[in-house]
C-alpha cells in the first residue's frame, strides 16, 4: 500500500509545497487527486464537493516523469494539449502561442520537441501544464533539472498563477526553495501526512523557541545551568538553545550578561530542512 | 468533453502527424508506383509477344518441316529461324550445345533441354502438314489440291464470361496489398501505444482525456491513413492496369476496390486491438519485437493460406480459411475477386469478423486502461488481464 489516510488541502491562491523522502507517496497522492490513480479508499475534494472526473480534467498536470510526443512540434504539441483539456480550437491556438512567448522559446515554436534542449523541453513541459489556465496546478518535482533562471521562471510562474487564484501543488526535494516559494507545506512519511500547515505555524507547532546566543569570554558551560534550557549545538557563532516550558529567555540573557560581553542574543528559526529531519526522522 | 470529442482529436493529431511525415509520404508514393507498374506490366507482359527460336534442319524433308513451322510459328506465339546444316552430326551437335534450339534431323526433334510448348506445337504440325501433303502426293492428289485440304480456315476464338486470368492477377495484387497494409498499420498501432508509453506522454494525456479515447482515437486515425493510402493505390494500380490494355475497367473493378476497401477495414479494426495490447505490455520500442510477433505471426499465415486459394478457390481449405476471422480479412477477398465466394459466405465472412471485433475491442481497451500506466518490464498478458479486472472493478 503506497498511502494510508492521507489527507492534504490546499486552498485557492496558494502555494502548497509536498515534500517528503523518496517512496513516500507524493507521486500516488498526486496521481490520485489528478484521477490518473483510482484510490481504493477516500476521496478527492474541490471547493468542499466531491470533485468530478470532468473538473479533474481541467486540472493542469506536470508528471514526474517528463514526456511529450518526441517528433511533434512545440506549438501543435500545446494547441493539442489546450483542446484535450477542452478548448476550441482558435483559443488553443492563442493559448499555445501565448505560453510560448512566456516561457521565451518563441524561436522553438516551429520545432520539434526532440530538437530542443533539455532546459526548453522543461520550458514546454511547464506550457503543457499550464496551457489550458488550469484552476488547479499539480506539479511533481518541477524544480528537478532545472538551471538557476529556469528555476526562477519557474517559482515567478508558480507565484503568478496562485495570486490568479489557482490552488498550487507541487513535490520537491529542494526544502529552501519550498520554504521560500510556498504559503504552505505539507510533510509525507510512508504514505500518511506527518506535519502539515503554513511554515511558520509549523515551526510554533513541532519545536520549542530557539535562540542563538554568542558571548564573549564566557566558558564553555555558561547555559547549562539556566533552568529549563538545553544546548542543542556549539560552533563559532556561538550557541543554539533551546528554551523549555515553563524557562524564561530573559533568564538566558541575565545569565549570559553575567558570564561575559553578549554580542549576539536573538531569537532562532528552525529552517524547513531542520523541521523535516525531526519529523520524517522521529 | 464527451468521449466522442476526445476520440475525434486524438485521431485527428494521429492523422495529422501521420500524414505530414516525410517517411509516410514516400511509403504512400513508393506503394503507388510499385502497384502502378504491376498494372502496366500486366498489360505489356500479360500477352508477352511471340518467343524467338532457332531450329537447325538437315536434310530436305526437314529443311521443309522447318520452314513450315517457320511458317506456322506465328499461330504458336513462336518466331522460328531456320538454320540449315550440311551434316546430321553437326545438327546433332549444334542442339546439344545449344546453339539452337532444336534440330530436326531425319525421324527425331533433337534439343538441349526439353522442348518449350511453343515451339514443339510448331514443329510437329509443321511435320504433320508436310508429311501429309507428302503421302497426298505419293496417292496422286494435284499439290494445289493437297494444299488446300490441308491449309482448312481456322477457327475463331472468342472470349465468353470473365477473364479469369486478369482477376486472378488482380486477386493476387489485393492479398498482397491488405498483408501488407494490414500489417504496416497493425504495427503503427502498436508502435504508437509504446511510443506514449516510453516519452512517458501517456501521463499527461490521460490526465485529460479517458484512456479509452486514447485508444479509439489512435485506431481510428492511424486506420484512416492507411485506408486512404490502400485507396489511392488500388485506384492507380486499376487505372495502370486499364491503360496498359491489360483490363477494361468496368463496373466489376469498383466492386474489386470496395471488396478491397472493407476487408482492409475489418481486418484492421481486428488487428488494431490485437496490436494495441501488444504495445501496452511494453514500455520500450525494443521490447516491442517480441510481444507483437505472435501477432504478426497470425497475419503471416493468412498470407500464406492466399496463395493455395488462389489456385483452387473453392478447395475446404479456402472456404474455412475464408470464414476464420484472423484469415478471412486476407483469405475473403481474394474468393470474393475471382468470383468464387457465394454471397451467405461473404455475409458469414463479415459477420463472423464483425463479431470477433465487437469481442475483442472492448477487450483491448479494458487490457489498455489497466497496462498503460505500468512501466518497466514487459508484462505477461495473464498479468494485463489481472489488471484489467482490477481496472474494471473500480470503474
Amino acid at each position: 500500500m503506497a498511502l494510508d489516510s492521507l489527507s492534504l488541502a490546499v486552498p485557492d491562491g496558494e502555494v502548497l509545497g509536498f515534500v517528503g523522502p523518496n517512496g513516500a507517496g507524493k507521486t500516488t497522492a498526486m496521481r490520485i487527486a489528478l484521477g490518473v490513480l483510482e484510490p481504493d479508499a477516500g476521496e478527492v475534494l474541490w471547493h468542499d464537493t466531491p470533485v468530478t472526473r470532468e473538473q479533474q480534467r481541467r486540472f493542469g498536470y506536470m508528471p514526474e516523469e517528463r514526456g511529450l510526443y518526441p517528433k511533434m512540434r512545440v506549438d501543435r504539441h500545446l494547441r493539442y494539449l489546450a483542446m484535450l483539456h477542452g478548448r476550441e480550437e482558435a483559443a488553443a491556438g492563442e493559448a499555445a502561442a501565448h505560453w510560448i512567448e512566456r516561457m521565451g522559446i518563441d524561436e522553438r515554436a516551429e520545432q520539434r520537441i526532440e530538437e530542443l534542449s533539455l532546459g526548453n523541453q522543461q520550458r514546454v513541459q511547464l506550457a503543457a501544464a499550464l496551457v489550458h489556465d488550469p484552476p488547479v496546478l499539480i506539479l511533481d518535482e518541477p524544480f528537478s533539472g532545472l538551471d538557476p533562471i529556469g528555476t526562477d521562471v519557474m517559482s515567478e510562474v508558480l507565484a503568478e498563477r496562485a495570486a490568479g487564484g489557482a490552488a498550487v501543488i507541487f513535490s520537491s526535494h529542494q526544502l529552501e526553495l519550498v520554504e521560500r516559494i510556498c504559503d504552505r507545506v505539507a510533510i509525507v512519511n510512508r504514505g500518511s501526512i506527518v506535519a502539515a500547515g503554513r511554515v511558520d505555524e509549523l515551526r510554533a507547532e513541532r519545536s520549542r523557541p530557539r535562540l542563538r546566543v554568542d558571548v564573549e569570554g564566557a566558558p564553555d558551560g555558561w547555559a547549562a545551568g539556566v533552568a529549563g534550557v538545553r544546548v542543542v549545538s556549539r560552533d563559532e557563532r556561538g550557541v543554539l538553545l533551546e528554551i523549555g516550558e515553563g524557562a524564561d529567555d530573559q533568564q538566558v540573557l541575565v545569565a549570559a550578561g553575567q558570564a561575559g560581553r553578549v554580542r549576539l542574543f536573538a531569537p532562532a528559526r528552525p529552517t524547513l530542512a531542520e523541521l523535516f529531519r525531526e519529523v520524517v526522522e522521529r | 468533453m464527451t468521449l466522442r470529442h476526445a476520440t475525434m482529436l486524438v485521431a485527428r493529431r494521429e492523422f495529422g502527424e501521420r500524414i505530414r511525415t516525410r517517411a509516410m509520404q514516400i511509403s504512400t508514393l513508393v506503394t503507388v508506383l510499385i502497384v502502378a507498374a504491376i498494372g502496366l506490366a500486366a498489360g505489356l507482359l500479360g500477352d508477352d509477344g511471340p518467343q524467338d527460336f532457332t531450329v537447325g534442319a538437315q536434310g530436305a524433308e526437314a529443311v521443309q518441316i522447318a520452314e513450315a513451322a517457320r511458317t506456322a510459328g506465328a499461330g504458336f506465339d513462336a518466331r522460328i529461324e531456320v538454320k540449315r546444316f550440311s551434316d546430321e552430326a553437326r545438327a546433332r551437335r549444334a542442339a546439344r550445345d545449344g546453339d539452337v534450339d532444336a534440330a530436326v534431323v531425319g525421324e527425331d526433334i533433337v534439343s538441349e533441354d526439353s522442348l518449350p510448348a511453343e515451339l514443339e506445337g510448331a514443329l510437329q504440325t509443321a511435320a504433320r502438314q508436310v508429311r501429309a501433303a507428302q503421302a497426298l502426293r505419293q496417292e496422286g492428289v494435284a499439290p494445289d489440291a493437297a494444299q488446300r485440304a490441308l491449309s482448312p480456315p481456322a477457327l475463331h476464338v472468342r472470349t465468353l464470361g470473365t477473364d479469369d486470368e486478369s482477376r486472378q492477377g488482380i486477386a493476387f495484387v489485393a492479398s498482397l496489398l491488405l498483408y501488407l497494409q494490414l500489417i504496416v498499420f497493425g504495427l503503427a498501432v502498436a508502435s504508437g501505444v509504446v511510443e506514449e508509453k516510453s516519452s512517458r506522454v501517456v501521463e499527461i494525456l490521460l490526465a485529460a482525456i479517458p484512456a479509452r479515447a486514447l485508444l479509439a482515437g489512435k485506431i481510428l486515425g492511424i486506420g484512416l491513413v492507411g485506408l486512404l493510402q490502400l485507396a489511392l493505390t488500388a485506384v492507380a494500380g486499376l487505372l495502370a492496369a486499364s491503360l496498359s490494355g491489360a483490363i477494361e475497367l468496368g463496373t466489376d473493378h469498383a466492386g474489386v476496390l470496395a471488396i478491397v476497401l472493407v476487408w482492409f477495414v475489418l481486418g484492421y479494426l481486428l488487428y488494431a486491438a490485437l496490436y494495441a495490447v501488444a504495445g501496452v505490455l511494453v514500455s520500450r520500442q525494443e521490447d516491442m519485437q517480441s510481444s507483437s510477433t505472435p501477432v504478426t505471426m497470425v497475419l503471416v499465415a493468412g498470407y500464406l493460406v492466399a496463395f493455395p486459394v488462389l489456385e483452387d478457390p473453392s478447395s475446404s481449405l479456402a472456404v474455412i480459411s475464408s470464414l476464420v476471422p484472423f484469415t478471412s480479412p486476407i483469405v475473403m477477398p481474394v474468393r470474393a475477386v475471382v468470383g468464387e465466394a457465394s454471397p451467405a459466405e461473404i455475409a458469414a465472412s463479415v459477420g463472423l469478423l464483425v463479431l470477433s471485433i465487437g469481442l475483442l475491442i472492448p477487450l483491448a481497451a479494458r487490457i489498455y486502461e489497466g497496462s498503460v500506466l505500468r512501466m518497466g518490464k514487459p508484462l505477461k498478458v495473464r498479468e494485463a488481464m489481472r489488471a484489467a479486472r482490477t481496472a474494471r472493478a473500480k470503474s
